[in-house]
């Protein structure tokens, strides 16, 4: 390989740790801020890919070889066939309101309950609609997947080069999302959501609703999913129900953030870019040490030796330090040995 | 300290009825037709023997429990079944026993909670209307830093509130129940398991809460020394319910509460 296929590769690379660092920032909104277990993210990247997939693919076209061999037949047209065709942002807005949706459902349901009853829920809706697109094939063509999914800007942008543009699109997406996440984090509406997280009792006899924090928290971290799946649609442009196994939708996701740093922002962003690196990279490896399981197994281990060595993660939970004035700051004695 | 004839405040109205409240968990009946009142600007003690409900009664007073049947009725209004959320916001507060503090937060974001209707809480008024959240803030953590002045934590202002001693984590209760406007506060054990300087400060913080700022308590204690220095009236629970109330001096002399806390037939063997 010479060097631009290297680098070449590193952009693909780069494209999907960034989608990666996405589910990441949305998992930490539910369990880095909040402390909801969620389980099912595969269920939310799944919607927002295929929402954004059907609502921009372009109308089949019979002339395609893809479309005369794969679309079956033409006369029975599914969802799929009616080419949408919208905007590529339409798409990524819409994925987002799905996802938002469907969490302010489960949430309702299951968020006055105890905690674990949100994690049996995430679960089951992930299992739901993964077997949903797969049945339903009226929906999203079953197990034959989408293949029309359109390039952002396609027509524009020259194919050889068009990694280099995507990666541009995926940063600024991913720039936006740290900043609002970010800013909501630090705001008094984060201090709620970790308050939760670590006593909801408490925070209950300080006056806040907690459900109604809790399904904010849930929303908007789904919403963060969805436009992560969006992005992911784009840029592998085939989907199939089998994309969306619990191991690379939910299970990377959730050891991204362990090694990132829970709670933190940039280490939920730094645990994707990690644990990716890790996962590709362990396919260059020779003979056995490419196979799927091994690689796995890498993963497990990083995130033992984490958990034993640094178990707030690479970057740990970030702490805010007042200064004060130094006139108030001293002379006071210690409130007592206990 | 705050004998000063409060107990002749009859013909005011209570700020908190009782009546007649009952709770059961399961076959247990931890509060048994409990009745009482607690008359507004008082340092109202409840003691009792160690499973007399006491605590019970403050969860179902606060809403971190229902009743199973009777009514709470505060400043004239029914709150028996609401939620601790809604109980803060009519202005009733509560401290816990064994201290709940947030522990992987700092003693500032501790009580920088507490305060209601903070802008900031609205998650589009982090982006939209940044500047706004951040003059509210700078202004609540001004009243925090003094609040932790008055409770002698203020040099611990951004230690995580986990890594603090026992009694410290009592003055952060405390603390949060001085971040907010209550009219009653519901103190459950404030005392337990700080030494005497502490409890001096903090005695000297409920008294001045309950003077300047016109704040009623209603605090469960063990510490005798405590109760009859700080409250009248004193409030007896045994089994569930109250069984007697009065000056501390007539509480002290009154033989049931002699026979609820020795536990045998004080006023039978003589």
């Amino acid at each position: 390989m010479d060097i631009s296929g290297v680098f070449d590769y590193l952009i693909g690379f780069a494209i999907m740790a960034m989608i990666y660092a996405i589910f990441t920032l949305g998992l930490n909104v539910h369990w880095g801020f909040t402390g909801l277990f969620n389980i099912g993210i595969a269920g939310f990247f799944a919607l927002g890919a295929y929402t954004a997939a059907l609502l921009t693919s372009p109308p089949p076209d019979p002339t395609q070889f893809e479309d005369f061999i794969f679309g079956g037949n033409l006369a029975q047209l599914g969802l799929f066939d009616l080419g949408i065709d919208l905007w590529f942002f339409v798409g990524v807005a819409a994925a987002a309101v799905v996802c938002g949706i469907v969490a302010l459902v489960i949430g309702t349901i299951t968020l006055r309950l105890s905690d674990d009853y949100l994690s049996i829920a995430t679960l089951g809706i992930a299992e739901s609609v993964r077997f949903f697109f797969l049945n339903e094939k009226w929906a999203a063509n079953g197990s034959k997947g989408l293949y029309r999914i359109p390039k952002f800007m396609g027509d524009l942008v020259a194919p050889e080069s068009y990694d280099y543009f995507y990666v541009v699109v995926v940063l600024i997406v991913l720039a936006i999302l740290f900043v609002a996440v970010q800013r909501a984090a630090r705001s008094p509406w984060g201090r709620v959501l970790r308050a939760i997280r670590e006593d909801e009792v408490t925070t209950a006899a300080s006056g806040k609703n907690v459900f109604h924090f809790k399904l904010q928290s849930f929303v908007f971290g789904a919403m963060i999913m969805g436009i992560g799946g969006a992005l992911f649609a784009h840029h592998v442009r085939f989907l199939s129900p089998l994309t969306f196994d619990p191991l690379l939708a939910t299970f990377v996701i959730w050891a991204m953030l362990m090694v990132g740093g829970s709670g933190n922002n940039l280490g939920a962003i730094l645990g994707a870019f990690v644990v990716w690196g890790i996962w590709a990279g362990t396919q260059f490896l020779p003979g056995i040490f490419s196979d799927p399981s091994f690689r796995l197994l890498m993963i497990g281990v990083l995130i033992v030796a984490i958990m034993l060595l640094r178990p707030g993660g690479l970057l740990g939970e970030w702490r805010r330090i007042v200064e004060r004035r130094p006139a108030s700051a001293t002379g006071r004695e210690p409130a007592g040995p206990d | 300290m705050g004998s000063e004839g409060k107990s002749e405040l009859t013909n005011s109205r209570p700020i908190l009825q009782v009546r007649s409240v009952t709770k059961d968990f399961g076959g247990v009946r931890a509060v048994d037709r409990c009745s009482l009142d607690v008359l507004p600007g008082t340092i109202t003690g409840l003691i009792g023997p160690n499973g007399a409900g006491k605590t019970t009664l403050f969860n179902l007073v606060a809403g971190t429990l229902a009743p199973t049947s009777g009514h709470i009725i505060f400043e004239g209004q029914a709150i028996g079944g609401l939620r601790p959320h809604q109980t803060f916001a009519r202005g009733l507060m509560r401290t816990f026993q064994i201290p709940r503090e947030l522990r992987r937060m700092t003693v500032l974001e501790n009580l920088m909670l507490v305060p209601a209707r903070q802008t900031g809480e609205r998650l589009w008024s982090t982006w939209l209307t940044p500047w706004q959240v951040a003059r509210q803030e700078s202004r609540i953590q001004a009243q925090a830093l003094e609040v932790l002045d008055l409770v002698n934590l203020a040099h611990l202002a951004n230690e995580l509130a986990g890594n603090l001693s026992g009694g410290q984590k009592k003055l952060l209760e405390l603390a949060r129940t001085l971040m907010a406007e209550p009219r009653l506060v519901l103190l459950d054990e404030p005392g337990a398991g700080i030494n005497r300087t502490l409890l001096r400060d903090l005695s000297a913080n409920i008294v001045r809460a309950s003077v300047e700022r016109n704040v009623t308590f209603l605090i469960i204690e063990h510490d005798m020394r405590f109760v009859m220095n700080m409250c009248d009236p004193v409030i007896v629970m045994a089994n569930g319910s109250v069984i007697s109330e009065g000056t501390p001096s007539a509480i002290q002399r009154d033989p049931r509460v002699l026979e609820a806390y020795l536990g045998g037939r004080v006023s039978g063997t003589a």
